[in-house]
């Protein structure tokens, strides 16, 4: 029988890339392709995928959030993060979701194969740098009975941290209830818990903190380089 | 006649996405794939495509001073820049650099066809519909 796998990117290059990639192994199929988190759990609540392949910056509702609903849906779902960075935070909250595998985008063509196989015998892929901040916490633990990676953002529920991306991309207090299926009134009570949790006063607070906590990811400008001769055009 | 494509993107993953989505143009063929700026320039030169496909943000050189120096090594060489950045500045750049075509590449899949159609004709492409329209 074969593996049956979906992807989830907000870009249809990179699906495009994972497809050709997976599909050149045998015994396996890409099942479904999502444009978003929410998508994805949708999806893999009707397709049952066995490995589902999710970005971690996506609109609506981001890659680590959707691995966190994914496994509640069904513990036996086996996800693999893409991520652009593995800084200490994005591991933990990966690792604190559920995630199974661990794979940077820029070396997704080389690893995501392997992390593919590694899942498809029931074990968990990682990059070298997430195996050793694996091993610092169990050595941490060792020493002091308590775990090194302290779960982020303790205070605020699954459901809070969802409406926190929703509003940090924009949305108001009703398109949030639309996109969540609830009503006005309970959005604004999620609004108002977490700014209150936080301690902050305005949309800009929360968009700073969405965004140095990996909620949203937003795309930092490189440096361009100036044109020595504008006649170049 | 064969319009012969470079693809230039850090990310191997994209450069399988892009070179699947041209594949299924008759008449195009990708002759190489390079992931920096540096490689690109050297391939360009050597290799002289009818279409560069470039990303901006790379490692080692960065994509539009990749883009000036292809285009004063190879000025019958038409640029396309794919980036991620939705910037009407950065579009500005591209074009002073020499750049034909801006695509944007969360719309890609849609931009992507016309917009390597467009440059291989030695015309502009900016998306009409992105935050960077108005350069057609």
């Amino acid at each position: 029988m074969k593996l049956r796998i979906l992807i989830a990117d907000d870009h249809e290059v990179v699906r495009r890339g994972l497809c050709t990639l997976l599909q050149s192994h045998e015994g396996w199929e890409i099942c479904g392709e999502a444009t978003n988190g929410r998508s994805a759990v949708e999806m893999a609540r009707e397709l049952k995928p066995d490995v589902v392949i999710l970005d971690i910056g996506m609109p609506n509702l981001n890659g680590l959030a959707a691995t966190r609903q994914l496994v509640q849906q069904d513990p036996t779902c086996k996800v693999i993060v893409l991520t652009i960075t593995d800084s200490d935070q994005v591991i933990r909250e990966a690792l604190d979701a559920g995630a199974r595998g661990f794979v940077l985008k820029s070396d997704a063509a080389r690893d995501l194969v392997t992390a593919v196989e590694a899942l498809q015998r029931n074990r968990m892929f990682f990059t070298p740098r997430v195996n050793d901040l694996v091993l610092a916490g169990f050595l941490n633990r060792g020493n002091d009975g308590s775990t090194a990676t302290a779960p982020r953002l303790p205070q605020l529920t699954p459901r809070e941290r969802e409406v926190i991306q929703l509003l940090a991309e924009g949305k108001s207090s009703k398109e949030v209830a639309c996109v969540l299926n609830v009503s006005t009134k309970t959005a604004e009570t999620h609004r108002s818990n977490i700014m209150r949790k936080l301690g902050f006063h305005s949309i800009r607070d929360l968009v700073v903190y969405a965004v140095k906590n990996n909620i949203i990811q937003v795309q930092m400008p490189s440096q361009p380089t100036a044109p020595q001769d504008d006649s170049a055009a | 006649m064969t319009i012969r494509i470079l693809i230039v993107d850090d990310h191997p993953v994209v450069r399988h996405g892009l070179k699947t989505l041209l594949g299924e143009h008759p008449g195009w063929e990708v002759i190489a794939e390079a992931a920096d700026g540096i490689e690109a320039v050297e391939m360009a030169d050597r290799l002289s495509p009818d279409v560069v496909l470039l990303d901006v943000t790379m490692p080692k050189m960065h994509g539009l001073e990749a883009c000036r120096r292809i285009r004063e090594n190879a000025p019958n060489c038409e640029i396309l820049i794919i980036t991620q950045h939705d910037s009407p500045q950065m579009m500005r750049e591209a074009f002073l650099c020499g750049a034909k075509g801006y695509v944007v590449k969360s719309n890609a899949a849609r931009d992507l066809l016309a917009a390597v159609d467009a440059v291989s004709q030695h015309r502009n492409f900016a998306a009409p519909e992105s935050k960077v329209s108005g350069a057609n």
